[in-house]
């Protein structure tokens, strides 16, 4: 039982100033409460004021160790505190006190006692207490505590090392995020419970922590890889070396240990030069926003492809039932009663996408405080609320694009607004959570996506009337471009829903300006197309570009195809959102040579949604099947240049 | 100079209130008050020392006490450890 063991560097709290007893006892509780020694803070403080009322804990030379046995120590623990000027702790000697030491003990055992022995026998020595009340930093503290238990119990630095850690471990996943963590947990806990202490490092999403040092790598029997990436190697060189997953790390770490400790594994031999994964680095930006969308991407995915497959079904189900898809117009899909029942569960789902998509994104930045902000931020991009008018009766969405844009900034500013908080008396740490960040995240992200959706809007009617000045000079084909590859730009956002709600109200025959009624059923078919478009690229790149994909991409690739055949053009999002400089451009591409040649092929649309199964209504319907053919194959090729294979770590 | 050993009951053991307890008590007597148990050894006087010592319960302490009121000290002092140091 070492001091420097119980006594954790955020248990400790350096030069500070205190009122009184009372505020001492309060502040040593709070640090035990935050480095979760005690369950409980109100039992915790029951039984030291207890303790107290028994007489003082102040030992006298500026001494005072508070301290309590209670059922609700989850592990002993010690916090700490200096106060250079002292508080009267009602000291035997009558001084003041000005080292304080809290200690939180199980109730069983005589740990209690031995921890007070120690810590006493240390603190007996007046150069340690010089020491402590000099140390600057909680590392500093440690560090001369570590020193004199060396001194004081015969604990030489290189004896400690060999019983120390006799197998070291490395731990990393794609995401650092919990495996990571579980399999060192795992691997100490049974390192610890065979006696082989054992020492983890991991190397997470915030880098390497815990990082083995060169004495313990050169001391060890062995190291234990249990990784599903790179991790530096080198460093290994001539030690036996297990590689394992991280699933291994957590699921048998006992088993791995043993083999470590029989002697039965291979000694490693580092070849080629360093290796490019080094563990201490930091990750580059790009890399952190690639993984902050990541995080997003994958739990949007469920949404997406569920209620995607519900609208799809939809359709399906409406034109089995014999529905003439032009009659019904905007109502296809939702005419019979069970097709209505699977449109409408199908787009709650589907509505939940994108806040999803921007609160894990906002979560991966910001943490928990992040969460609120981005699933705000993307319902409020989903629905255009602005200033004038903040119930979204009558705006234009922002979409993907808005949304990713509010779970950036807000999960940033939500990090800086953490950080200010950190200055904030430490009495309000209780409602930081509870009430500061949720309100003033939701202040900030409110305030500034109703700033940026008017901008929407007006991008919107911008597109809107250059659209009618196309139509009106019979610039057919380019229109047909134009309004194919807007779909594609950003897949429910202002750009796709000018080019839809032009092509719709055109059909409708609402803007009469159309010298042949013929043209207006050819636009609404170019963007039908160019929505269809980008899934089915994706799709087909999934399928004749596997390399380009990660496995989970690839099994997702799948589902594009009925979404893209569906019109379902936000199948494609996922992929946009981890790649938008290769995706969206491919994606535009392809559709405004879809919609191109769908209008040279005259091939004309009545309904304004459905895709494959409003195919019935589509005038020259196998030519625009050749059209979509072709401007999903121009995407695909165009995608396979842009795209890069995924680096074998990711 | 006079010692005795006896054996600490209390089931704590010299933790810090019965130390204090003791440490005070001694700091009445004129003698020089040694505690000795598992090969430590205390300044009964201290109560830092005494907790550093680590006595727990069932430890045989050796107590000396050499002064002029030693005999009155050593007294005083087993029958607080017999007693349990005000515990049980």
């Amino acid at each position: 039982m070492r001091i420097v063991d119980l006594l954790k560097p955020e248990a400790i709290r350096l030069h500070q100033t205190l009122a009184d007893k009372s505020e001492a006892i309060e502040r040593l509780i709070d640090l035990h409460a935050s480095v979760g020694n005690v369950r409980d803070k109100e039992v915790f403080r029951a039984e030291i004021l207890k303790r107290e009322e028994l007489g003082s804990t102040a030992v006298g030379d500026g001494i005072a160790i508070p301290h309590a046995k209670s059922e609700t120590v989850a592990a002993p623990g010690l916090a700490a505190m200096t106060v250079p000027s002292g508080v009267d702790y009602g000291a035997p000697d009558g001084k003041p006190s000005d080292i304080l030491f809290m200690i939180a003990a199980p109730l069983d055992g005589d740990l209690h006692l031995e921890v007070l022995s120690r810590l006493m026998t240390l603190l007996m020595d007046e150069g340690l207490r010089a020491k402590l009340k000099a140390a600057k930093t909680p590392e500093e503290f440690l560090a001369a505590i570590d020193d004199m238990e060396r001194e004081r119990f015969d604990e030489p630095k290189a004896e400690e090392k060999q019983d120390g850690y006799r197998v070291l471990a490395v731990t990393a996943c794609p995401t650092g995020i919990a495996h990571t963590y579980m399999a060192a947990e795992a691997l100490e806990k049974a390192g610890k419970a065979m006696g082989y202490p054992l020492k983890a490092e991991t190397n997470g999403s915030a880098g390497a922590k815990n990082v083995l040092t060169a004495d313990e790598i050169a001391a060890c029997d062995g190291i234990i890889i249990a990784a599903d990436k790179s991790v530096e190697m080198s460093r290994f060189d001539g030690k036996p070396v297990l590689s394992v997953s991280v699933s291994d790390g957590i699921n048998k770490p006992e088993e791995l240990i043993e083999k470590i400790r029989s002697g039965a594994v291979a000694v490693y031999h580092h070849t080629g030069a360093k290796v490019a994964v080094a563990s201490g680095q930091k990750e580059s930006f790009g890399r952190q926003i690639y993984k902050h969308l990541m995080n997003g991407v994958s739990h949007m995915l469920p949404f997406v492809v569920a209620g995607g497959i519900f609208i799809a079904l939809a359709f399906l189900i409406d034109t089995a039932m014999g529905v003439d898809p032009h009659a019904a117009g905007g109502a296809f899909g939702t005419v019979t009663p069970v097709a209505a029942w699977f449109k409408n569960i199908g787009n709650f789902a589907f509505n939940l996408m994108i806040p999803v998509l921007a609160g894990f994104i906002a979560m991966s930045i910001a943490d928990r405080p992040g969460f609120l902000v981005g699933m705000v931020g993307g319902i409020l991009a989903t629905n255009g609320a602005t200033f004038s008018d903040p119930a979204a009766a009558n705006t234009i969405p922002s979409g993907f694009l808005g949304a990713l844009l509010a779970s950036f900034v807000a999960g940033y500013l939500m990090r800086g607004l953490e950080r200010l908080c950190d200055r904030l008396p430490r009495s309000l740490e209780g409602i930081k959570p509870v009430l500061i960040y949720p309100l003033a995240g939701l202040g900030i992200v409110a305030v500034m996506m109703c700033a940026v959706n008017p901008f929407m809007g007006m991008i919107n009617s911008a597109m809107n009337d250059g659209l009618m000045w196309l139509s009106a000079r019979h610039l057919d084909v380019l229109l047909g471009a134009i309004v194919a590859g807007m779909m594609a730009i950003d897949m429910g956002g202002p750009f796709n829903k000018a080019a839809y709600v032009f092509g719709s109200t055109v059909m409708l025959g609402q803007a009469a300006s159309m010298a042949d009624p013929n043209v207006a059923y050819q636009i609404m078919a170019a963007v039908m197309i160019g929505g269809m478009v980008p899934p089915i690229a994706i799709a087909l790149s999934t399928t004749f570009f596997k390399n380009r994909w990660t496995a989970e991409e690839r099994k997702n690739g799948v589902v594009n195809y009925i979404m893209g055949l569906s019109f379902i053009t936000e199948g494609a999002i996922p992929y946009a959102a981890s790649y938008p400089l290769a995706v969206i451009p491919s994606c535009i591409v392809g559709s405004a040579v879809a919609g191109a040649l769908s209008v040279v092929f005259k091939c004309t649309l009545m309904a304004p949604h459905g895709g494959i199964f409003v195919f019935a209504v589509v005038g020259n319907w196998y030519w625009y099947l050749l059209a979509l053919a072709i401007g999903s194959v121009v995407s695909m090729l165009m995608l396979a240049l842009l795209k890069k294979k995924p680096k074998a770590a990711a | 100079m006079v010692s005795k050993t006896v054996t600490v009951v209390n089931s704590q053991g010299f933790h810090m209130r019965p130390a204090a307890a003791f440490a005070a008590e001694m700091g009445k007597f004129k003698s020089h008050i040694l505690l000795e148990s598992g090969g430590k050894s205390a300044d009964g006087k201290s109560l830092m020392n005494i907790i550093a010592a680590c006595i727990k319960c069932g430890a045989e302490v050796k107590v000396t006490a050499s002064g002029e009121d030693e005999d009155a000290a050593l007294e005083k002092a087993v029958s607080m450890i017999e007693a349990g140091l005000g515990e049980t």
